[in-house]
């Protein structure tokens, strides 16, 4: 029989364990808290009870709904706020007049937040799918609008001049070069965007919502149902964990790894 | 009129933290031949970079002109191509697209650009590597890639900002060699910044001195060593060891 | 010519330049002013031209008003006194517990093993998604919007310090010990003066979003603060309360970011004699 210490450190060699390790003993130190019934019941409850609710709705149809509702947004918003951003954020990183132009212009309104729009638009739209888009789109926008600024920015001026006197055009170097060298940048700012998007989106769906996870839980907040609330925020981190891990990490492998790039902190 | 030539040429800056004009080349005229190997040399700061770089287009001289077969110097353009300190390869793009990409850029199709690149990455003996990424190779090999990137482009004038510098020393002399067998065949027009006596000794026709900032020049030395050249030879050459000792000594000689 | 270092970087101007300096300050700030001016002169033409009733949106002298006559109320001040007061106190105490957690995940190979997993997790969870929650445990009010605070701001700061720390030159580290620093003193030395800068930037955008945050959980779980009087304002159809809420919490945050948060980062920056562009 081998002694236990090997045996552990050979466990702890597989990835899936590494990875996972720490959320079994997480659950499993809650697990504990909630049989020794530190705090009620009601207020803090276990893994199972949180386990069974799942099953529960998604049985009653209603948890896939809402989570296709809330996926549905967040693309929709991310979408649109990508396909505004980035033509903004070369435009900006490009042109310096422009730059100086949108600058304050841009601060000013990053400041004042998504949230701070929805009393208007509720005026406006009201409780509807516009009014969310707006306020995912929002949110996604600026960090791409920066860090694709700071993407052309940050290319070395040398491998412009590189493309240049090998007979690029300005077409040209915007597509063969910035482009390309932007891109790193580019990516943070999505994965930026996408986090914050999907804070927007809870956000949103707490205060205007009749659907989605985030109406899902601060409905459970009103009828006092705690599990649903924790629930909730496990399937967030999950679904987050799953954007991250199928989407933009092999968008990263892909391009910036293949090609041996360095990020740039803005 | 063929080859470079470089009349009266000027470049001044506005320094904004002292607040005043600051020249950092002044009066240069120089004439360079087809086919020449022609090394310009300084001390730091001197200006042969800023000299270089309005060689090839990327900054604008404040008084002066630059003529290259007849035609003034408008902006940069293929047919002076650069090899840069820093090798500026495209991360992105393989060792055959980085060397085809002059040729994507003037329209050539795929299959033909292709096989020039090839020719071009063998003879500067990366064959087999085409296929990598930039980061995957050695400093050496980047610089390799580089210069097959620009001779690949076939540019009347070769402009060389101190490739060797970013790479070891012995590393340094290999390329060294292998750049003169290359001149020694096809006779490109070379303008070669460095800051390396001995480097520029090895490998030109003709030596062009800068004094200190602001740059002009000194003197211009010829080079008749016999080539081939070689480090093995040339090293214990009292003729090159004198020119050598003549050069330092015009190089470090005050304003 | 400026001395330039091959990264790009220019040297801090010296100081005889200070009275220029501040002209140029001066300067930078009218030509920031200058679009949002145009933009007021532009809102102002559209809601006359468009006639835009009052219920749809205000024009700039409404808001203006209700400005006059909530600052003579008191009402702006007690608004903005909670709202300020809460994000003071949360960043505070993320702060003080972000930072040593993220010199011990840097340092230390077991606890970043232990913790990196499931911070990634719980990161995405910043804020918002805690409200429910934490209105549960905390009540309505101070607690619960400070525990949002302190969520938006922890997380951003543990990851710029562990950032920090860990891009941090080994030899550094090796230098120190090898003229005799002990591992304390490695921390206070090394460690903590080498991920400053970074730490400030990790506080500053944690800030912005503890802002962002706060008007969010302003508007969901409380009855007094900027959020909150941008909500009632809505019950009402105020519509030029809003808009000066919504001004004011953009101003504010400007203000606070560009007067004071950026010139400590850029302070802390080029103390060790580099200056980034910071955005």
């Amino acid at each position: 029989m081998m002694p236990l210490r090997r045996w552990l450190r050979r466990l702890l060699t597989y990835p899936a364990v590494q990875g996972a390790g720490p959320f079994v003993l997480l659950v499993a130190l809650w697990a504990v808290v909630v049989q020794l019934e530190i705090y009620p019941r009601t207020f803090f409850p276990g893994p199972q009870d949180v386990l069974r609710s799942f099953v529960n709705l998604v049985y009653k149809g209603v948890l896939p709904t809402y989570l296709q509702d809330s996926v549905t947004r967040l693309a929709v918003g991310a979408g649109a706020g990508i396909c505004v951003g980035i033509p903004l954020g070369l435009l900006i990183g490009l042109h310096p007049a422009s730059y100086r132009f949108f600058w304050p212009l841009i601060i000013f309104f990053q400041a004042i937040g998504d949230i701070a729009w929805l009393p208007i638009l509720l005026i406006w739209f009201g409780f509807t799918l516009t009014t969310m888009t707006f306020v995912i789109v929002y949110t996604v926008i600026f960090p791409m609008i920066f860090n694709t600024a700071l993407g052309v920015r940050t290319v070395p001026v040398e491998m412009i001049r590189a493309a240049q006197s090998l007979g690029a055009s300005r077409w040209r170097v915007l597509v063969e070069v910035l482009l390309p060298g932007a891109l790193p940048n580019v990516i943070t700012g999505l994965r930026n965007g996408l986090g914050y998007g999907w804070r927007a989106l809870i956000a949103a769906e707490i205060i205007v919502g009749t659907s989605g996870i985030g109406f899902m839980m601060f409905d459970a907040r009103r009828s006092g149902s705690v599990v649903e609330m924790i629930l909730g925020m496990i399937l967030l981190g999950i679904l987050w964990y799953v954007v991250d891990a199928w989407i933009l990490r092999p968008a990263e492998r892909a391009t910036i790894e293949r090609w041996g790039l360095v990020r740039q902190t803005p | 009129m063929e080859g470079l030539v470089i009349r009266d040429l000027s470049k001044t800056y506005y320094d904004i933290y002292m607040g005043q004009h600051v020249a950092a080349v002044e009066a240069i005229s120089l004439e360079i031949a087809p086919g020449e190997f022609v090394a310009i040399l300084g001390p730091s700061g001197c200006g042969k970079t800023t000299l270089l770089n309005m060689v090839a287009g990327f900054i604008p001289p404040t008084r002066g002109e630059i003529l290259l077969n007849g035609r003034r110097i408008q902006g940069p353009g293929p047919d002076r191509g650069v090899v840069f300190q820093s090798f500026a390869l495209f991360p992105w793009k393989t060792v055959l697209d980085n060397v085809a990409f002059g040729l994507k850029m003037r329209g050539v199709p795929r299959e033909e650009r292709d096989r020039i690149a090839r020719e071009y990455i063998a003879l500067v003996g990366l064959d087999g590597f085409e296929h990598r990424y930039p980061h995957e190779l050695s400093g050496g090999m980047q610089q390799r890639v580089g210069v097959a990137r620009v001779l690949a482009n076939n540019p009347d004038l070769l402009l060389m900002d101190e490739p060797f510098a970013s790479v070891d020393a012995q590393t340094r002399m290999t390329l060294q060699e292998e750049l003169t067998r290359i001149w020694e065949t096809r006779h490109p027009t070379i303008l070669f910044v460095t800051h390396d006596v001995e480097e520029a000794v090895f490998l030109a026709n003709r030596v062009v001195v800068l004094t200190p900032r602001p740059g002009r020049v000194r003197e211009s030395v010829a080079v008749p060593l016999p080539r081939p050249r070689s480090w093995q030879h040339l090293i214990e050459d009292p003729d090159y060891k004198s020119l050598v000792a003549r050069v330092l000594g015009l190089v470090r000689a005050p304003a | 010519m400026t001395p330039r270092d091959p990264s790009g970087v220019v040297a801090a101007a010296p100081a005889a330049s200070r009275p220029r300096a501040a002209a140029r300050r001066l300067e930078a700030g009218l030509w920031f002013a200058a679009p949002l001016v145009l933009l007021v002169l532009v809102w102002a033409a559209v809601v006359r031209f468009y006639h835009v009733p009052l219920r749809v949106f205000p024009a700039p002298a409404d808001v203006a008003g209700a400005l006059l006559q909530q600052a003579r109320s008191g009402a702006l001040a007690g608004h903005s006194w909670h709202s300020l007061r809460r994000v003071l106190v949360g960043t505070t105490l993320a702060v003080a517990s972000s930072i040593p957690l993220g010199i011990a995940i840097s340092t230390n190979r077991h606890v970043a093993a232990l913790f990196t997993p499931i911070l990634r997790f719980f990161s995405v969870l910043a804020g918002i998604a805690w409200i429910p929650l934490a209105t549960l445990w905390f009540g309505y009010g101070f607690g619960a919007i400070t525990f949002i605070i302190f969520n938006a701001v922890f997380f951003i700061v543990l990851y710029n310090t562990i950032l920090g720390v860990t891009s941090i030159p080994q030899v550094l580290r090796d230098a120190a010990r090898s003229l005799g620093a002990n591992r304390w003193q490695v921390l206070t030395e090394v460690l903590l003066p080498g991920a400053l800068p970074n730490i400030v930037t990790g506080i500053r955008t944690g800030m912005g979003f503890a802002w962002r945050g706060l008007i969010a959980a302003e508007i969901i779980a409380t009855n007094a603060g900027l959020g909150y009087m941008l909500f009632l304002a809505r019950d009402f159809y105020r519509t030029e309360v809003i808009v000066l809420g919504m001004i004011l919490i953009g101003a504010i945050w400007v203000l606070l970011d560009r007067l004071i948060l950026a010139p400590i980062e850029r302070r802390t920056i080029e103390r060790w004699g580099l200056t980034r562009a910071v955005a």
